[in-house]
């Protein structure tokens, strides 16, 4: 039991049996405000989180329901999403339906540049699942019309607001429609899709929209080009100033079992190569007892490895 | 009464910053058909020391208060003070309020014309008979007007220590006629009160700025609107300051409001819209920390109107923590302006030519930059501007007293910077 000793009047509430300070509004067990929030993880008993999710004492934003998510269809699909260690609030957002076997599933990663970027992302991501859900029985068509649909989304933003007007919200897409054993995915931006078998190295389904992947194929040498300080920037996006969008799709038909990964670049900086991308999500997959277990510590693998950006994965194993 | 607060900032510091920064628009819609939420009382100052009979300023101030008068709405409560060595009740009998009606405007008016220039200049007592008719009325919107042409004759300290007793109790907008007043002085009065202050050089100017100084009190609908102002421990509020529609330091004016909160008189309000500049030194966070830095809020009595937050988020991208806020940006540059134009001022009344040059100079830079037209007009009567840009200017040889208090009084107007970030 914690007592708040910030409150010199509390000695004498205590010992009159009151249930919480009259001066200061703590609660006398917990050291907590009356009616107020959770205990403020930053200044420990002496700070409350108020309604707003700041604490009423040392000020530190307690945390926001994006800051972690997670969605779970285990074993058909699981999705997890994280702030990351050095960003202040998760930009990322994702979209994971699942019917019976049947799987949609969407990660969105918010350009930092721009204005409102994780309302971007977050609205990118439900519109593109909304039509995943809704569209024909080409797959690869189904993600196109979707990721056109989130790409309108985002534009709209920049209509409603004049500071998202001055600095367009802006962000990436990767989307996935499963059927049976059959993939649809497409992309614009450098959120990734990876085919990872059950053996040998994982397949990069998407190709960046970014320098780096412009300047290899022009025929820059990958180690420089990915050390170059422009690598990361992008060369599609969704949003107003975007243009018009032109998402890249494909279809799979694996012959053989494994995982289709869907992933921000929060997770794939740290794991550049594909063998030892293969490795992590399978060693992953055959520790944990589940499938979100997995897609846990695939997030727990980026923020040890330092936590830079914020990270999304998205799990789907495929049995043929 | 529907307020509404809007905070403009970078939110985003570089690892170790410790200082934040935000402006905060209020803006009230004013009550419902413009009604007023409280009371109103307005008192009228004349000051009627002896130097009032030059110029015909004692004529013109008649006609001020007269055409002030027939400002004043119906059942306005209102007196009229005839400032002399001591203060003396002009309308209604000593120690009451008249309540306006048609004729008790014209029983003020017919007193006016007895209005007498004859005595010495006592501001402090003047405050203070004012000080005493307002507290008939707590809770009214409490306005007045204080006229004067001189310099305080009351023995040093004693303004300072009635300013001390009732500042901010009520406002007062000071004017200046002529030029053998002092601008400091009034200022002091103003800032005090909460008031304005200006100068009005001709004294056939005098009516016309009565009027507007009494139609804008008119239409304050509600009185004692406060700032309230939320911090986190650890941290401390190095500023607040309004600076628009002109620059009013509050910081000295604090409350304290409970456990880390304070407030922050913001005088009677109508429909209308100002902005404050915020400041608050915190402690530092780690990279991806978010602090509530300030909680701003429009306060009246318990009833709070409008809320807004002041956050700081720390980052190691450069190009987050660099982003320069334009609101933030414009008004430091407008309070270097004011400074700048009053340093200048007392260097060239020093002698020291070349220090009042620098800081001239850098004023008309800063008020070109900003688009602040109406304070480079008034620096043109006081350097010649040979390139704003750069600031290169030259003192005039010749300057008119007028013009410099004009400098001097309206060097804290401020304009607003274009809004959409």
């Amino acid at each position: 039991m914690t007592v708040s000793l910030e409150c010199a009047a509390c000695a004498d509430e205590r010992a009159a049996g009151a249930a919480f300070c009259e001066s200061c509004g703590r609660t006398l067990a917990t050291g907590s405000p009356a009616g107020a929030g959770p205990r403020c993880p930053a200044c420990g008993p002496a700070g409350a989180v108020d309604a707003d999710g700041y604490c009423g004492t040392c000020g530190m934003l307690a945390a926001r329901p994006r800051d972690h998510a997670e969605a779970d269809s285990s074993p058909v699909a699981a999705a997890v999403t994280d702030r990351g260690l050095r960003h202040q609030r998760n930009e990322d957002a994702m979209w994971l339906a699942v019917r019976g076997a049947d799987t949609d599933a969407v990660v969105c990663d918010g350009v930092s540049a721009s204005y409102d970027p994780d309302v971007a992302s977050a609205v990118a991501a439900e519109a593109a699942g909304r039509v995943l859900a809704a569209g024909g029985d080409d797959l690869a068509g189904r993600v196109a019309e979707a990721i056109t649909a989130a790409g309108d989304a985002v534009a709209e933003l920049a209509r409603t607001d004049p500071r998202r007007a001055a600095s367009n919200p802006a962000c990436t897409i990767v989307a996935a429609c499963v059927r049976g054993t059959e993939i649809g995915y497409g992309w614009v931006g450098d959120s990734r899709a990876y085919w990872v078998p059950e053996r040998g190295d994982a397949r990069q389904l998407t190709e960046d929209d970014s320098w780096a992947t412009h300047a290899i194929a022009l025929g820059v040498d990958p180690q420089s080009a990915w050390n170059d300080p422009k690598a990361h920037a992008i060369t599609a996006w969704l949003g107003a100033d975007a243009g018009p969008v032109r998402p890249r799709t494909d279809t799979l038909r694996p012959g053989e079992a494994g995982m289709l990964l869907l992933c921000s670049d929060g997770l794939w900086n740290y794991l550049t190569d594909p063998a030892e991308l293969a490795s992590t999500v399978r060693a992953a997959v055959r520790k944990a007892p589940d499938l979100i277990a997995a897609a846990r510590t695939l997030v727990a693998f980026a923020n040890e490895a330092g936590g830079a950006d914020n990270i999304t994965v998205v799990l789907v194993p495929i049995h043929p | 009464m529907a307020y509404t607060a809007e905070a403009f900032q970078n939110e985003f510091l570089a690892l170790g910053a410790t200082e934040v920064n935000a402006i905060v628009t209020v803006t009230s819609s004013g009550a419902e058909g413009g009604l007023r939420t409280a009371g109103a009382t307005e008192i009228i100052i004349v000051d009627c020391s002896g130097s009032m009979q030059a110029e015909g300023r004692m004529i013109a101030a008649r006609q001020a208060a007269k055409a002030a008068v027939n400002c004043i709405d119906d059942g306005v409560r209102f007196a009229i003070v005839a400032g002399v060595s001591t203060a003396q009740q002009l309308f209604p009998a000593p120690g009451q309020l008249a309540v306006a009606t048609p004729e008790t405007r014209a029983q003020a008016v017919h007193a006016i014309d007895r209005l007498q220039a004859n005595g010495g200049t006592a501001m402090g007592a003047w405050l203070k008979l004012a000080h005493q008719l307002f507290a008939q009325r707590p809770g009214d919107i409490q306005h007045a007007i204080l006229l004067t042409d001189g310099e305080n004759g009351e023995y040093k300290g004693y303004l300072e220590s009635v300013l001390q007793e009732i500042g901010g109790s009520f406002t007062c907008d000071c004017r200046g006629v002529g030029t053998n007043w002092t601008v400091s002085e009034l200022r002091k009065i103003a800032t005090a009160m909460l008031g304005t202050v200006d100068i009005v050089a001709r004294p056939q100017d005098l009516a016309a700025a009565f009027e507007q100084m009494m139609t804008a009190a008119m239409g304050k609908t509600s009185a004692g609107v406060q700032l309230k102002v939320w911090t986190p421990v650890n941290s401390t509020i190095r500023f607040v300051k309004q600076v628009e529609p002109q620059m009013v330091d509050l910081t000295g004016k604090r409350s304290e409001d409970g456990p880390r909160a304070g407030r922050y008189p913001l005088g009677s309000w109508g429909s209308e819209s100002r902005d404050y500049h915020v400041c608050v030194d915190v402690t530092a966070g780690a990279a991806g920390d978010e602090m509530l830095a300030a909680r701003v809020s429009v306060v009246e009595g318990d009833v709070a109107h409008a809320q807004c937050l002041v956050r700081a988020v720390w980052t190691d991208d450069a190009a987050l923590s660099a982003r320069i806020n334009r609101q933030v940006a414009h008004y430091t540059g407008q309070a270097e302006l004011a400074d700048v134009i009053q340093a200048g001022i007392e260097a060239r009344k020093a002698g020291d030519d070349r220090t009042a040059t620098l800081k001239f100079g850098r004023a008309a830079q800063l008020a070109h930059q900003s688009g602040n037209t109406a304070t480079e007009e008034l620096l043109s009567t006081v350097v010649e501007i040979e390139d704003a840009a750069t600031g290169t200017v030259r003192l005039r040889r010749r300057i008119e007293a007028a013009d410099e208090m004009a400098l001097d009084t309206r060097s804290t107007k401020t304009v607003r910077v274009g809004r959409g970030q």
